[in-house]
């Protein structure tokens, strides 16, 4: 798909979550081997699109370390280019720190591109989504813009902060509302993931930027579409797909994968989800240890107990240590006879020996990378 | 353009005694560890000792090994002024040829080698797992003003028939060398790595080129000639983790060598650093452990489903262990599928192979089995 442009937005991924500190989500590790953001790059990958921005808000040292080369999400090397989008001046002021100005900040994206179609995705959305069909709609039924969204069922507590869209039934937006857990029944929620016609994307920045230099992209749009500046279409994503919006939300959506039957509506071999790799060995696995329905990474050395958990790279956890229902970060070091259960141990972290940390299973402990405890 | 020294990795031997294995794959080319293949050592092994100029001579069963190799990148060998190829044989004006042998390899190749001058030739076999770097070997032959210097390692009396046998002085100089002698007179053992200087390696493949009743190899005729002629060819003593697996049971012991039980010389985890083992990118998913499974003394590849039993294994990517099933004491190669209630002991199951529901391979115990083709071979 020659004509299109991909972005992965990281300026609409939800905020002050303990794990994104340092780091944004997009690339937070999920399941111990992928980041978030590996889902966007895949998908847009695997659709063909080769030209792809990275939008990115800050933690720029978090993402450019897990791009690497950048080359394990472009099929051809020379076709294909990565770029990453910096607002600097958004750096000095964060309240200009948007999607918008930092479009604006690099509008050479859309200046130099042959692109006539520019599809956003999020970077922390967790998804297996082709995006041609979509893409093929929007050319074929002559559309300005069209945001994908999914038909979800818990909007009460989960999905909070997304947009819930209000369409008649040619698919054309009437309405939105952000959800802050006050829809009973289910709705249909926005993906953030947008399909813009360049012309209509240059119009939109030129006429609606200077008007609010703080609104977002979405915002953006939504006022141009209450002028009846342009029609915005909804369209369907009905495959599995989460989005995280807290802490216990990031658990529940990792751990969730430990069962098989779900992991295997994300994960399908046709589809495959790139990551960067890292040389590490295969994981080695002690003659006392016991593991069950747990993701081990490479690079683990396991000589204790693990259960219900998920261990990333270069994590070793000793003689008679137990990991319960926990999330480990990689090169975390967890010491002989040392209890784990309902808590999330981030990188670099030591567990002392025989040290006891349990968390609740509706409210897991948080440990911060680098911790000694 | 003239560079200090050039690596050629000897990768085109059949590995007969591996049967099924290398029916279609060139015994480099055999997964090894859950991860890797053979080559990936010795090419880690140059990557890791600054070697920036690597040709790899293939013949047997070209096709997999060659797009393997492809431009390095694998091993980082594609950096900037580094150069890997991948030798096969070819034809030329003088007609077309197989390599004849390990000579012979490199005999054909001196084209290439002149483009790049170098003026160290080290020369490697693919199909040895060691992890180690040249630095000191080179400097030795360096500093020794040697014409050859060859690796070499102790082994036991009973298996140094196996091997080419030298005798050295003082001062380490080999002084005799007999290729695979049936009574053997020591037990200093060549590991078939060789560094020459350009020059002198020139001149006696192109002497050994004309003979008629030569086999055209390095420990039969080269080494040899150049004692004969007084040349100064020198021993570098290898004291680490060294296997050239030639058979089922020694590529399967290899292979629990890895394990945390196995062999403290060789532990994927401690020789990071310092000698990292690359290998190729795979995308498949991360490892999951089944909520009955039991692990134990294994060495576990991402990818691989585990919902069974498994002890003292090595288990490659996209393994699938069914529930109810049952490994012991045994290698499952990339793709393998164990179904439920089937059993298997000591053995190396080739790859994309699926043990069947219930089967139970190598019951008996009375040595290592390959399973292939949906079968046991002993």
């Amino acid at each position: 798909m020659k004509s299109v442009t991909g972005i992965v937005n990281f300026h609409t991924a939800p905020k002050a979550l303990p794990i994104t500190k340092e780091r944004p989500l997009g690339s937070t590790s999920y399941l111990g081997r992928y980041a978030f953001c590996d889902f966007a790059l895949s998908n847009l990958c695997n659709s063909g699109i080769s030209q792809v921005g990275l939008l990115v808000k800050d933690h720029l040292r978090s993402i450019l370390k897990h791009l690497g080369s950048m080359n394990s999400w472009v099929i051809n090397t020379k076709i294909g280019h990565t770029h990453i989008m910096y607002n600097e001046p958004g750096q000095r002021d964060p309240r200009l720190n948007s999607d918008v100005n930092n479009l604006l900040e690099n509008d050479w994206m859309l200046y130099d591109s042959a692109s006539q179609y520019f599809v956003f995705v999020p970077s922390h959305l967790i998804c297996a989504m082709n995006l041609r069909p979509y893409v093929k709609a929007h050319i074929k039924e002559n559309r300005s813009i069209t945001i994908i969204a999914s038909k979800q069922r818990n909007l009460k507590s989960s999905w909070i902060g997304s947009d819930v869209l209000d369409f008649d039934d040619k698919g054309v937006l009437i309405g939105s509302d952000k959800n802050n857990g006050q829809f009973a029944n289910p709705r249909v929620v926005s993906l953030d993931t947008l399909i813009i016609n360049r012309t209509t994307l240059v119009n939109l920045l030129r006429k609606f930027a200077p008007l609010d230099p703080k609104a977002d992209l979405f915002t953006l749009i939504m006022t141009a579409y209450k002028e009846g500046v342009v029609p915005i279409t909804v369209d369907y994503f009905d495959g599995f797909v989460r989005a995280v919006d807290s802490f216990a939300h990031y658990m529940d959506y990792s751990l969730e994968m430990l069962d098989k039957h779900k992991a295997d509506q994300l994960f399908n071999p046709a589809w495959p989800i790139y990551t960067l790799t890292h040389d590490t060995p295969p994981a080695l696995y002690g003659e006392e240890s016991e593991v069950r329905n747990s993701y081990i990474s490479n690079g683990a050395r396991v000589e204790g107990k693990v259960i219900n958990s998920i261990i990333a790279r270069n994590v070793h956890i000793g003689k008679g240590a137990v990991i319960k229902n926990s999330i480990i970060f990689s090169s975390v070091n967890i010491n002989e006879g040392a209890m784990v259960e309902n808590v999330l141990i981030d990188k670099y972290s030591i567990v002392e020996r025989d040290h006891i940390i349990k968390g609740k299973a509706k409210e897991p402990i948080y440990v911060a990378q680098g911790a000694i405890i | 353009m003239a560079i200090k020294l050039a690596a050629m990795i000897l990768a085109g031997g059949k590995g007969t005694r591996l049967g099924a294995l290398t029916k279609k794959l060139a015994k480099p080319a055999v997964s090894y560890g859950g991860k890797y293949r053979i080559i990936d050592f010795p090419l880690s092994n140059c990557a890791n000792s600054g070697i920036t100029h690597v040709g790899v001579l293939t013949q047997y069963e070209s096709s997999a090994l060659n797009s393997y190799i492809g431009n390095g990148k694998n091993w980082g060998l594609n950096g900037v002024n580094c150069l890997t190829s991948v030798l096969s044989p070819k034809q030329t004006e003088q007609g077309s040829n197989w390599y004849r042998g390990t000579a012979d390899a490199i005999y054909q190749n001196l084209d290439w080698l002149d483009e790049l001058d170098p003026e160290y030739v080290l020369i490697l076999s693919g199909d040895h797992i060691y992890a180690t770097t040249f630095d000191e070997m080179l400097e030795l032959h360096i500093k020794n003003k040697a014409d050859c210097t060859v690796a070499v390692r102790e082994v036991p009396l009973a298996e140094a028939s196996r091997f080419g046998i030298c005798e050295t002085d003082e001062r380490n100089f080999i002084i005799g060398f007999k290729e695979k002698p049936k009574q053997p007179k020591g037990t200093l053992a060549s590991m078939g790595i060789y560094i020459f200087t350009y020059k002198s390696l020139k001149k006696y493949l192109k002497a050994d080129f004309g003979k008629e009743k030569s086999d055209h190899d390095f420990g039969k005729d080269i080494i040899p000639s150049m004692i004969a002629r007084e040349k100064r060819l020198l021993a570098y003593r290898y004291g680490g983790y060294w296997k050239d697996v030639g058979t089922i049971a020694s590529l399967h012991q290899a292979n629990m060598d890895l394990l945390l039980s196995g062999d403290p010389e060789i532990d994927l985890y401690s020789i990071q650093d310092s000698a990292h083992i690359y290998t190729e990118d795979n995308h498949c998913t991360p490892q999951y452990i089944g909520p009955d499974a039991v692990v134990r003394d294994c060495l576990i590849n991402q990818g691989a489903c585990i919902k069974g039993t498994v002890d003292h294994c090595v288990i490659s990517s996209d393994v699938v262990v069914d529930e109810g099933a049952e490994c012991y004491n045994t290698v499952l190669m990339n793709g393998c599928h164990v179904r439920s209630g089937a059993k298997v002991y000591d053995c190396l199951v080739a790859p994309n192979e699926a043990v069947r529901k219930g089967e139970i391979v190598n019951e008996t115990r009375d040595g290592i089995a390959l399973y292939a083709g949906g079968r046991t071979v002993k």
